[in-house]
């Protein structure tokens, strides 16, 4: 019975969107920030590790996303969509984070601490030749994401990985939609050429 | 249709290429690809981009996140509990006036006379203090005698008769 009245609860929290629940966040209702915490958590870490391809690094700014949410959630005003202010709050410290050149000096300080914690990675269970290609394959597209300049290699990510309207991740760029298009053509030029070379075997990448 | 080649930067192949592109449209590039090499071949290197792309998934978050989180939201709550009570709006004016009074103080300590700087000792003050509270009572001692003398003279008179 318990089990079922969860699962009801889960549901109907389901149906309430974010920006409903960041306005009772704003009543004070901890539950609801709890709610957009379990929806937006992974999509933000995962943003930030891949915008400064560092996984501690990543964490301590997603944190800070998430008390940057709670801290305003007094002056919130549904004025965008809730990821778009998410995402813009990510972007922000993201490129601070770049342009401070933290990243160089968390890695020392974070990568003691990271010991602590077992991670599990998936087991995909592939031959080790199939392992070492495909760890080929990947260094090449995080060094040819690392390469773009800071705001294409933004942009890029909202588009790919969060699937985000170019009027989305212009409010998070803080430009406007043609100037997030010309992000994108002048980025995807750039990966179409760097990697290139991964096309030609079976017309796929390798 | 016009060749999207032709005009690369109002994104039509990459928005078809990432599966986004409203059905009509889809169906017409479709057409166009079948007899536009150059088109065709711009499609299969942005859906290799895409693909390799793909590949790349980002580690999970790690357990303990949330338990950071919120050890970090509780001591944000306790560490600013007089924020509370001064809005910000208040503060943030309040600081600049803070820092001059203090230059002001400081300035004015610095630049007042070498003798108003030792204050005198508080011994003798103390001394001077206690005589004028002795001599405050005996005044009043003084005055109650007198009271108690008039008084006398006016019963004498009364037990005479």
């Amino acid at each position: 019975m318990p089990q079922r009245v969860n699962n009801s609860m889960g549901a109907l929290a389901a149906l309430v969107d974010d920006t409903e629940l960041m306005l009772r966040v704003r009543e004070g209702d901890h539950a609801s920030f709890a709610l957009l915490l379990d929806r937006h958590r992974k999509s933000v870490v995962h943003y930030l590790y891949r915008m400064v391809q560092d996984h501690a690094l990543a964490e301590e700014l997603a944190q800070e996303v998430f008390l940057r949410v709670y801290r305003s959630r007094t002056t919130y005003e549904p004025s965008a969509k809730f990821t778009t202010w998410l995402f813009r709050i990510a972007t922000h410290l993201a490129l601070n984070a770049l342009r401070n050149g933290r990243k160089e000096r968390n890695r020392e300080s974070m990568d003691a601490e990271s010991g602590e914690i077992p991670r599990e990675y998936p087991d995909r269970s592939p031959s080790v030749e199939q392992a070492m290609v495909r760890e080929a394959t990947l260094d090449e597209v995080r060094k040819a994401i690392a390469a773009l300049p800071d705001r294409q290699r933004a942009a890029v990510l909202m588009h790919k990985y969060e699937e985000m309207e170019y009027s989305q991740i212009a409010r998070a760029l803080n430009c406007s939609e043609g100037a997030v298009k010309s992000l994108l053509f002048r980025a995807y030029e750039t990966l179409r050429a760097r990697l290139a070379h991964l096309v030609e075997v079976k017309g796929g990448v390798r | 249709m016009k060749c999207p080649s032709e005009s690369p930067e109002n994104g039509l192949l990459l928005e078809y290429c990432s599966g986004r592109l409203a059905p009509p449209a889809a169906a017409a590039l479709d057409r166009h690809l079948e007899s536009c090499p150059r088109c065709a071949r711009e499609c299969a290197r942005q859906r290799a981009v895409w693909n390799a792309l793909d590949l790349w998934e980002a580690e999970p978050v790690t357990p303990d996140f949330d338990r950071r989180l919120y050890r970090r939201l509780e001591a944000g709550r306790s560490a600013a509990w007089w924020r509370r009570i001064v809005p910000p709006s208040l503060l943030r004016p309040a600081l600049p006036l803070a820092a001059a009074a203090a230059l002001l103080l400081a300035g004015v300590w610095l630049q007042r006379p070498a003798g108003v700087r030792t204050a005198p000792p508080a011994e003798p003050r103390a001394q001077a203090m206690e005589l004028e509270q002795v001599e405050r009572t005996l005044d009043d001692l003084e005055m109650l005698r007198q009271f108690d003398l008039m008084a006398q003279k006016e019963a004498e008179p009364r037990r005479s008769m």
